[in-house]
């Protein structure tokens, strides 16, 4: 590195072109870092489980407008067709799907005395006994709904279930020691409504992804009858889900006092329900792509010229001895130093991008291992960029530092 | 001379073709990334309805849970009213000019015929919506007040639907039936979309189309039609009525109310009457909270209500650093190309062009420069745009370049390469010509 002091004296003589890139590599890490930041915590998010068997479950929403039809009947009719679709593992009658930003929350109280401030939110699932095994939720203790457990739910009757089935981060949050099982719940303050815990599930989302408590459910056996809306979520066997949907679509819009409004995979819905998040990874991604690009394209843009510039001092330096490694390690070096001097700058753009964003739109603070990849990962790019035009340099014959002397 | 120096900027991009389309590219793709976000941005956050954004107002009556945090603004109170307060402004005699209660419902529409059956938003409300936000009717025109009192069977159509069921003729006279009702039409509504949809409550749908049926809230609840979007409850129902009479007693929320207030004066008015109809409530045993009410005109409104989202705040800033980088990576290139051009420079100086010749020369191809990086930028927003519709759902209405738009990319493209290439062009003007001549 003999050569340092030479090269940093002529990046002195052209101060404004040097703090140029560097300002430029500064702003791209700046953004860069933050941009990436952004996108693994949205990746993050749309990854997590939901606890449902997510390539083979698919959901029907109907909605009938005729008030002659017996709603019940109709949907014991609808459920004995579902299930008796070849490839259909399980099906279940269901108020809200989860994860599709559209629920029932719910408090419950596991004292009489609890206020509503202390109580514990969790997303509610009415459902029959086939729930479990329609959802894939694995019973970790106690049992299932039996049928007569049953409630109904409509507008003319509010029937009151006597039996829950919850999560377990919802048992956990009700029941921090672990002995949930079994246990007293309330629904509502002053101790009405009580309610057993009969089992406990391993794991599954509620209806609204970005909430706080997204692991907090609770299945309850319940026919739920406000409006004609009915949905049903059912899971297939591998590879089935297409025809079962398809073939469930033409089951249930047989009957013309309904309308079938919704036949979706639920993979369909997570992706809907996500559209932000991925929207956001997507546009992201792009802004970083092109960053990138046209930064890199600046370094070799101005390298370009500046070998242009150049050719008579770099043809007399090959005339004086230096070899073509010597003038490439030359325009290296020359791009190192100006890099770094950008990524010093571009880390404290890093921080102070990042706290404001975070300050202003709660977008959460960037761990610190993400600003050395990204110094890494902008000396790589300065080095690759800067590689074409070194080596075109390189290229200058000797001889031309005799030419026009 | 203006031209001249056009055909000269031409001429000296040609000798340069990767530098220049570097620059073009560098702009364009800054211009279009900016231009995407802020088009998104600016009609988010556009006003709905400039004519009489400063005269209409929500109201929020806070009649929420006692244990809940304490309200500090607008921003903790439910956005949405109980039907039962709803209802009781309705009926009183306020200093508003016009008052609307609404809320959101649906139905399936079954057509006459053969044609299937098919599901639609409804807007329950009062006569006084279409007044109040300036709706502008195509046949018709709203039901008359009576219709409110009488729970009337009416209903307004938007000229989509009116186009769907009825082939687009005046159908006022006719009905339609929505579930097992039949509805005489009395009005149909021209286009109509304001953006944001401000009077709605359910923002994650504020840039989806307007509803295609308005038919009397009062006709709905009486029905009943149930609320689709949210419903917010906090204390039980009353178990000894039926659900449907306990519900709407209820402190569930899932109304929005509106105020039309001219003046000063009214609104001031208007904000007591609804503190001293609160503390009228408090004495029946209801609002358990402190005396909270609020009431925003339509922009204070959308700021209450979030409806510009952190995610389009952050892509603007990102990209308008972006668009900075494009601008200080042309810099470079303009001061590459333009000491470049020192010799070219030098002789026109000796044949006798002054120095502020020089300038405006070089200014121009600068200039040429940023239009062309602004063509190439409306280019690549209108893809961004088309991408950007593509990745969310319900912004059909957020993705169209108007000619203000295209003429602030330009702009802001030729200002951008302006800005980035008055240090190369002043300092190409103040080449001393004697000195480089001398070495050609």
């Amino acid at each position: 590195m003999n050569d340092f002091g030479p090269i940093f004296r002529t990046l002195l003589r052209n101060k404004l072109g040097a703090l140029l890139i560097a300002l430029q590599i500064a702003l791209t890490l700046a953004v860069v870092t933050n941009a990436a930041f952004i996108i693994s915590q949205r990746a993050d998010d749309v990854a997590r489980p939901s606890g449902l068997d997510e390539p083979n479950t698919a959901m029907f929403i109907t909605t009938l407008f005729d008030s002659n039809v017996d709603q019940k009947q109709l949907r014991r009719d609808d459920l004995d067709a579902l299930r008796g679709l070849p490839g259909v593992v399980a099906a279940v009658p269901i108020q809200s799907i989860p994860i599709s930003g559209s629920g029932w929350g719910e408090d419950y109280y596991t004292t009489p005395e609890m206020t509503s401030d202390e109580s514990i939110n969790f997303g509610m699932f009415m459902v029959d006994e086939h729930g479990l095994e329609s959802l894939d939720l694995e019973l970790l203790a106690g049992r299932n709904f039996r049928p007569e457990e049953m409630t109904e739910r409509s507008l003319d009757s509010f029937e009151f279930p006597r039996v829950t089935i919850v999560s377990e981060a919802l048992a956990d949050s009700l029941f921090p020691d672990g002995d949930a099982l079994g246990k007293t719940i309330y629904d509502e303050p002053n101790g009405e409504k009580p309610i057993e815990i009969i089992g406990i599930y391993d794991h599954m989302q509620n209806a609204w992804p970005h909430s706080d408590n997204v692991d907090r459910t609770a299945l309850i056996p319940a026919y739920a009858n406000f409006g004609g809306q009915m949905m049903y979520l059912v899971r297939t066997e591998p590879g089935r889900r297409d025809a079962v949907m398809a073939a469930g679509e033409e089951y249930l819009a047989q009957n013309r006092s309904r309308i079938v409004e919704t036949v979706r995979s639920y993979e369909e819905q997570k992706r809907r329900t996500y559209g932000g998040d991925i929207a956001m990874i997507t546009l992201m991604s792009t802004v970083i792509a092109i960053l990138t690009a046209v930064t890199g394209l600046g370094i070799v843009g101005l390298a370009w010229f500046s070998v242009t510039q150049r050719r008579k001092q770099i043809g007399t330096r090959r005339a004086l001895g230096a070899t073509r490694f010597d003038i490439v390690r030359y325009f290296m070096v020359e791009n190192w130093i100006i890099t770094s001097i950008g990524i010093a700058i571009g880390i404290a753009g890093a921080v102070t991008l990042n706290w404001f964003l975070d300050t202003e739109y709660n977008t959460g603070r960037v761990p610190l291992w993400y600003l050395p990849a990204g110094m890494i990962a902008l000396w790589l790019l300065g080095q690759l960029a800067v590689l074409l035009p070194a080596r075109r340099a390189a290229g200058i014959p000797p001889a031309l530092a005799t030419r026009s002397v | 001379m203006f031209s001249y120096y056009v055909a000269l900027a031409l001429a000296s991009m040609r000798r340069t073709p990767v530098l220049t389309s570097l620059m073009v590219l560098a702009l364009g793709l800054g211009i279009g990334a900016f231009m995407t976000t802020f088009t998104v941005y600016y009609l988010m956050s556009g006003d709905p309805i400039p004519h009489k954004s400063g005269v209409l107002f929500a109201v929020q009556l806070d009649n929420w849970d006692p244990n809940s945090p304490p309200t500090e603004s607008a921003e903790d109170v439910q956005p949405q009213l109980t039907w039962q307060d709803g209802l009781n402004l309705m009926r009183a005699d306020t200093p508003a000019t016009r008052q609307a209660h609404m809320y959101s419902t649906g139905a399936i529409v079954v057509p006459e015929g053969d044609d299937p059956p098919f599901d639609e938003n409804i807007r329950g409300t009062y006569q006084t919506f279409f007044e109040m936000f300036d709706v502008p009717f195509l046949h018709g025109g709203p039901w008359d007040s009576r219709a409110d009192e009488e729970r009337a069977s009416v209903a307004v159509i938007g000229r989509e639907l009116n186009d769907k069921l009825f082939g687009g003729e005046n159908s006022v006279g006719r009905s339609i039936r929505l579930d097992d009702n039949f509805f005489k039409i009395v009005g149909v509504i021209d286009d109509w979309q304001p953006t944001p949809r401000f009077y709605h409550s359910d923002w994650s749908r504020a840039f989806q189309d307007t509803e295609q049926i308005f038919i009397p809230m009062t006709r709905a609840i009486d029905e009943p039609m149930a609320p689709r979007g949210n419903t917010n409850c906090w204390a039980p129902l009353d178990e000894s009525v039926p659900v449907i009479e306990a519900f709407l007693k209820s402190e569930c929320v899932w109304t929005q109310f509106w105020a039309e207030l001219e003046t000063p004066d009214q609104v001031a008015a208007y904000k007591d009457y609804l503190d001293n109809y609160v503390r009228e409530q408090k004495q029946a045993g209801r609002f358990p909270r402190p005396l909270n009410t609020f009431i925003s005109d339509v922009n204070e409104w959308l700021d209450v209500m979030g409806v510009v989202g952190n995610d389009n705040r952050v892509q603007l800033r990102l990209s308008f650093l972006f668009l900075v980088v494009c601008v200080l990576n042309t810099v470079g290139l303009l001061l590459a190309k333009f000491l470049g051009k020192s010799g070219e420079v030098a002789l026109r100086r000796a044949m006798g062009a002054s120095r502020g010749a020089i300038f405006r020369q070089n200014l121009v191809e600068v200039g040429t420069i940023g239009a062309l990086g602004g063509i190439v930028g409306i280019g690549l927003a209108w893809l961004g745009l088309r991408g950007v519709e593509s990745l969310y759902n319900g912004y059909q209405h957020l993705v169209s370049l108007d000619p203000v738009m295209l003429a602030t990319a330009v702009g802001l493209s030729v200002a951008a390469a302006i800005a980035a290439g008055l240090y190369p062009v002043w300092r190409v003007s103040r080449l001393e010509p004697a000195g480089l001549l001398k070495t050609q």
